[in-house]
């Protein structure tokens, strides 16, 4: 893909997750749809305020917990009654309550790790580039104590100069313009 | 980091605490109700045992609906000593609740004494006095004669009555230590509230531990005795567990029904309440995993001592009752609180809590009644059975009234208290 040019989009900054989540319910109901908030710790409030309701982490996670349950208790039942039957103790060579553990860790690892790289993977991680941290005050304060809202340029609201004095009607420490 | 955003922002959002704390109208309302369906009950439990002819039943139901109250009562006091050990804002939404349980625990005595009176309908231990006697007239096997002798220095009536009454002492004086403090506590100047946190802490943390010793002492004499010849060593966990489970599913049923109104309704956010279904839902987990390692382990083992009290719960229709409960206890509610929407929607969350108590009340029948000769590896209908509904609701309903009168007699809200001022800002503050 050709590196993109213009702009990427405005960002402003705020002090507190407050003012931020207010921010962002009044962009939406403004009308904006292309644009995403940025904090240092989960503001699970910024992303209902944008308008994020689903993802699909839960379905891919239930999807893998069910593979690891069935491929392990299909695996042990292969190995016990098929490949390799023994007499333990003259039980059934079917013997499902001990299957179980073995099943049991599966599910939760394969949930887990389902849940974990599905999660990297709908990010569209790994990103080894965003324009975001173009903006000096984003790289500084992102992951520590600011709260930002990026209006993003492929909006079809979005203009330069019209989203700028937008974006101060909302009163924010700053407002920048991120190129790409 | 929220709290510097308090200062310029919080005053302007943050909700104010309404003036009156004291419980809605509506719980005197939930009392009558209580008390209707108490009474309505113990006509049906009457019928019942006319129909059926002996008592026999009603007392097996009994220790069902002790155990219940019991749960509440005293795993409720549990509760309320994690959560000063633990601190975290839901202790605004529980502690009232838990507190109000906790002081129920004269009428669990009460019905504890009925168990004490009928000791000898109950136990094995208790109706046989001549163990030699016994086994020659062919009323125990030996296996029972055997467990009854070896057993007699614990299983005996004199036995039976001090432990209850020592266990009962103890919740009775945390009970009242912990009510009587919390009052104080609010009525001292807030300066002072480190002092008390410290206080609760250091009365909570030794309760803790004295909680799991007497409560395990206690389910062992009620109901795993029921059964001389078996034992289990996780069977006090089990309990202790299981009444995490209910008491936590009652509370989240009371708070929520609670905030219909003020005060609850200002200090009830959604974001507590789906930590209280997360935890439920790790109590639900939790409830399953010692229930299946009793089980796997007693499987695996397949001793002749321990494998025929599975087997009294399996076999002769039994496994249908079993698969049942599997079903309810564990498959049900679990799957139902994976889902991060109803543990957010107060009304399914109600729901979900309401029949985990009913799944509890079915998993004690599974304990209790292969329990008794005329029962084990032989599930079949008589009147008495349907006891198991009619005097456990019973109990139930005159409990709950109980726990009305209680809630009603203090603030349903902690005001020295440091997440007071969190728990009332808008949620987003410390999300």
């Amino acid at each position: 893909m050709p590196a993109r040019e213009g702009t990427y989009g405005l960002l402003a900054e705020f002090d507190t997750p407050s003012d931020l989540v207010r921010a962002a319910q009044q962009a939406r109901k403004d009308g904006w749809r292309r644009m995403d908030c940025y904090t240092p710790y989960p503001v699970e409030e910024a992303a209902e305020a944008i308008g994020f309701h689903r993802n699909k982490v839960p379905l891919i996670t239930l999807v893998g917990a069910l593979m690891g349950l069935t491929a392990m208790f299909l695996f042990e039942t292969w190995v016990s009654v098929l490949a390799y039957p023994l007499n333990i103790g003259g039980r059934p060579l079917y013997s499902w309550p001990a299957f179980i553990v073995p099943a049991y860790e599966w599910t939760i690892l394969f949930a887990g790790l389902s849940a974990a790289f599905g999660m990297l993977a709908l990010n569209g991680l790994p990103s080894l580039y965003h324009p975001l941290f173009n903006a000096p005050n984003f790289r500084d304060g992102a992951t520590t104590d600011k709260f930002f809202l990026c209006l993003e340029a492929l909006d079809p609201k979005f203009d330069l100069v019209e989203g700028k004095k937008y974006l101060q009607s909302l009163q924010p420490v700053s407002i920048v313009e991120v190129e790409y | 980091m929220a709290h510097e955003s308090n200062a310029t922002h919080g005053a302007t959002h943050a909700k104010a605490l309404p003036a009156d704390l004291s419980a809605p109208a509506f719980v005197d309302v939930w009392k009558m109700r209580a008390l209707t369906v108490g009474a309505a009950f113990t006509g049906i439990a009457a019928v019942l045992a006319f129909a059926d002819g002996k008592l026999d039943h009603v007392l097996r139901a009994w220790v069902l609906g002790l155990m219940l109250t019991f749960g509440w009562a005293v795993g409720g006091l549990a509760l309320l000593m994690v959560q000063y050990c633990t601190g975290g804002k839901w202790g605004l939404l529980f502690r009232r609740p838990l507190e109000a349980m906790t002081r129920t625990l004269p009428l669990v005595f009460v019905y504890w004494l009925v168990v004490v009176l009928e000791m000898k309908k109950l136990y094995l231990w208790a109706q046989v006095d001549d163990v030699a006697g016994a086994l020659k007239s062919g009323f125990i096997s030996e296996i029972q004669a055997h467990a009854i002798e070896f057993k007699r220095p614990m299983l005996n009536p004199a036995a039976f009555v001090w432990t209850g009454l020592v266990c009962f002492a103890i919740w009775g004086f945390y009970t009242w230590r912990l009510n009587a403090l919390a009052l104080k506590r609010d009525a001292d100047l807030p300066e002072n509230t480190p002092y008390w946190i410290k206080k609760f802490e250091n009365i909570s943390g030794p309760g803790i531990v004295i909680y799991s010793l007497t409560m395990t002492a206690a389910v062992i004499y009620w109901v795993m005795s029921m059964d001389p010849t078996w034992y289990s060593s996780v069977y006090g966990l089990l309990f202790l567990v299981g009444q995490g489970y209910s008491v936590l599913a009652l509370s989240i049923i009371v708070s929520i029904s609670l905030s219909k109104s003020e005060p609850f309704k200002t200090i009830l956010r959604q974001t507590e309440q789906h930590d209280m279904g997360k935890l439920t839902f790790a109590f639900v987990m939790l409830n399953i995993y010692l229930a299946f390692a009793q089980f796997l382990i007693i499987w695996s083992g397949n001793l002749p001592e321990e494998i025929p009290w599975y087997m009294d719960r399996i076999q002769g229709h039994w496994g249908v009752i079993i698969t049942l409960d599997f079903m309810f206890h564990w498959l049900i509610p679990f799957t139902l609180l994976l889902s991060r929407d109803l543990k957010r929607n107060k009304k399914r969350l109600v729901r979900v809590c309401q029949w985990m108590i009913f799944a509890k009340a079915f998993d004690l029948f599974w304990l209790i009644e292969p329990n008794y000769r005329d029962a084990a590896r032989n599930l079949h209908f008589s009147w008495g059975l349907l006891e198991y509904v009619a005097v456990p609701v019973a109990m139930v309903a005159f409990w709950v009234a109980y726990f009305c009168t209680r809630l009603k007699t203090r603030p349903l809200v902690q005001v020295n208290d440091p997440h007071l001022a969190e728990i009332l800002e808008p949620e987003h503050a410390h999300a």
